[in-house]
């Protein structure tokens, strides 16, 4: 703290700078005028008033006491330096000594590090409440804070103070720890007590030197503390301080909330159509989903159940929904199981998506595979439908392979993940080439296809809007899931 | 012609090496140790510059400014304020009473020079 003139080292720099200045004026004093003679005598004596502050260092106004000291000291060795010039050499080394001494002393005071401090202040500033039962020192710390930038709230006591923070937002306090009613450390305890109060970065001032006071506060939470009269520029720097801190803090807070706020989005927007292991891997890499819609390559599977409408006339409606309701259930396992994105059931056909919103290198693979499975749980589906005393059925399921866009479709009040595009519509129709039972690809997931499966036969079909006609294949149950 | 200093101080060491300071400047230089005796010597010299110290025993410095503004005969006094320690808010507190300009202590020499004769072509045209 050797800017609040409480540190020892620079007073032994200032005597023994003086003792040396004695011996050396011995020499020199015969060659001084007269009024030189009488400044150098004053310098030497001015070390005899700093001795007799120092052993009354519980002086009211000591420090600015030993500032008027510090400054005769200076003035008279800087007055000296100018009339002796280079003619006495030793004395003026020795006088430069001195004043390098009682620089010392000053250093963190105003004028060194005065422009330093203006520097990057200005552009860091906050709201800032001052508490302090002194009017004065509130009007002092109000004006302060205003010129530097900040927003000021006061309180004049640590009730009032309690109270203003809950109604308004505060970036940082400055603390008297001296109050009466509730002290500072109590106002510093309560804070750190309350959930929202307890980031707020405290400074507390001490009217005294109380070491203890200071040391209790920081382990109740204070963030800096100052003693009173605090110099500007250690003020300035500790609030700068205060607030980088509150607001890497504000910006960890908001991160943290943008965080949350996109976990919950992707878990309402993905949650019911894939499986909980996509859903983990957008939350840990969310900057690879991107919901603007995207062009991406994708196979497509889209199954249906064959002549479910008739089938629904036949039966109740209650039926017909407790029938479609468990096998849909069934069927969504499976496509999640293959981590496929359910992008629609629309009525009973679904249509899912392997390569959004994640794209992986097997997505034909696990779609093909996905298809086999889903044809291979009918024998289950249907074995419970007979069970429950409703009618067996049969689904067919077409699977292709291109770019389709991918992306948030709708409106701002209803939207959903999915993919639209040609390719789509094309799966569509390869699909209703299907009969029950049946598997059927196109040309273009064959070729992604990376595991072996059973190729049946091939045929070409016209679609609409397409010219050349498309090639087609039949998926055969591979031989251990070819059961009866 | 030699300007006409005023310095109040009641540091005895400071008003001291500041008076001798500012006569070896060729200034012709008076003092006083308190703000009431500051008023008195400033009604009756009539200063071209005032050094004014703001923690003065009798009437501060501040109070001692505001009656030097608040008085026609010799409202047009410059006054530089001597503030003490490193705090913004003396010196603001010092521009708000009517000081002139300010110097923070200890005292930069040159730069108090610069002040006083900045302040003194004012001081003579009024």
């Amino acid at each position: 703290m050797t800017d609040q003139l409480t540190s020892r080292a620079w007073t032994d720099r200032v005597f023994k700078a003086l003792a040396e200045l004695r011996a050396q004026s011995g020499n020199s004093s015969d060659k001084l005028q007269t009024e030189q003679r009488e400044d150098l005598d004053r310098l030497i004596s001015s070390g005899a008033a700093l001795e007799a502050l120092l052993s009354h260092t519980d002086a009211k106004d000591w420090q600015h006491d030993v500032r008027n000291v510090l400054g005769a000291m200076r003035g008279y060795a800087e007055l000296l330096l100018e009339d002796i010039g280079d003619l006495l050499p030793l004395l003026k080394a020795s006088l430069e000594r001195v004043l390098k001494a009682v620089a010392s002393a000053t250093d963190g005071g105003s004028q060194p590090t005065r422009s330093r401090a203006t520097g990057g202040t200005a552009t860091l500033t906050g709201t800032i409440l001052a508490v302090d039962d002194s009017a004065d020192n509130r009007d002092l710390l109000a004006r302060y804070l205003t010129r530097e930038g900040h927003t000021v709230l006061l309180a004049e006591s640590g009730a009032q103070a309690l109270a203003l923070l809950e109604e308004h937002p505060v970036d940082l306090v400055l603390l008297d720890l001296i109050m009466p009613g509730m002290n500072g450390s109590e106002v510093l305890t309560r804070m750190k007590a309350h959930n929202e109060l307890r980031a707020l970065p405290v400074i507390v001032i001490s009217g005294q030197q109380d070491m203890d006071g200071i040391i209790s506060c920081i382990e109740a939470g204070a963030d800096d503390y100052l003693f009173k009269p605090f110099n500007q520029t250690l003020l300035q720097a500790r609030i700068r301080a205060g607030l980088e801190r509150k607001r890497w803090h504000d910006r960890e807070e908001q991160y943290r909330e943008q965080l949350e706020r996109n976990e919950q989005f992707i878990r309402a927007t993905f949650g019911r159509y894939v499986s909980d292991e996509i859903v983990a891997n957008l939350l840990e890499a969310p900057e690879g989903l991107k919901l603007g819609g995207d062009l991406r390559e994708c196979t497509i599977l889209m199954s249906d159940i064959r002549q479910f409408s008739s089938i629904c006339e036949r039966l109740p409606p209650d039926d017909v929904m407790k029938m479609l309701n468990h096998y849909l259930g069934v069927m969504s396992e499976i496509i999640m199981g293959h981590q496929g994105t359910i992008d629609e059931f629309i009525g009973d056909a679904i249509l899912a998506i392997f390569g959004a919103p994640t794209s992986r290198a097997d997505d034909a693979d696990r779609a093909v595979q996905c298809a086999l499975d889903m044809q291979q749980a009918m024998n289950d589906i249907n074995r419970d439908n007979r069970e429950a005393g409703l009618p067996e059925i049969s689904m067919g399921i077409g699977v292709n392979t291109g770019a389709v866009i991918a992306g948030n479709i709708g409106s701002e009040k209803r939207s959903k993940y999915g993919v639209v595009g040609h390719h789509v519509n094309l799966t569509a129709r390869i699909e209703s080439q299907t009969g029950g039972g049946e598997v059927i690809i196109s040309a273009s997931t064959l070729e992604k296809l990376k595991g072996s499966y059973r190729i049946g036969s091939s045929k070409e079909v016209k679609v609409k809007g397409i010219e050349e006609p498309v090639l087609i294949y039949q998926l055969l149950p591979s031989d251990a899931g070819d059961q009866p | 012609m030699t300007l006409r200093i005023l310095l109040v101080e009641d540091n005895e060491l400071n008003r001291d090496m500041l008076s001798r300071r500012l006569t070896r400047a060729n200034y012709e230089v008076f003092t006083a140790a308190d703000g009431a005796t500051a008023l008195q010597l400033i009604r009756e010299q009539h200063p071209d510059v005032v050094l004014l110290d703001m923690n003065l025993p009798i009437k501060d410095g501040w109070t001692t400014c505001r009656e030097v503004r608040e008085d026609p005969s010799i409202a047009g006094t410059a006054i530089i304020a001597l503030t003490a320690h490193a705090m913004g808010e003396d010196r603001v507190k010092a521009m708000e009473a009517g000081c002139n300009d300010y110097a923070t202590k200890p005292v930069d020499f040159p730069q108090l020079l610069e002040a006083i004769n900045r302040l003194a072509p004012k001081a003579e045209q009024t």
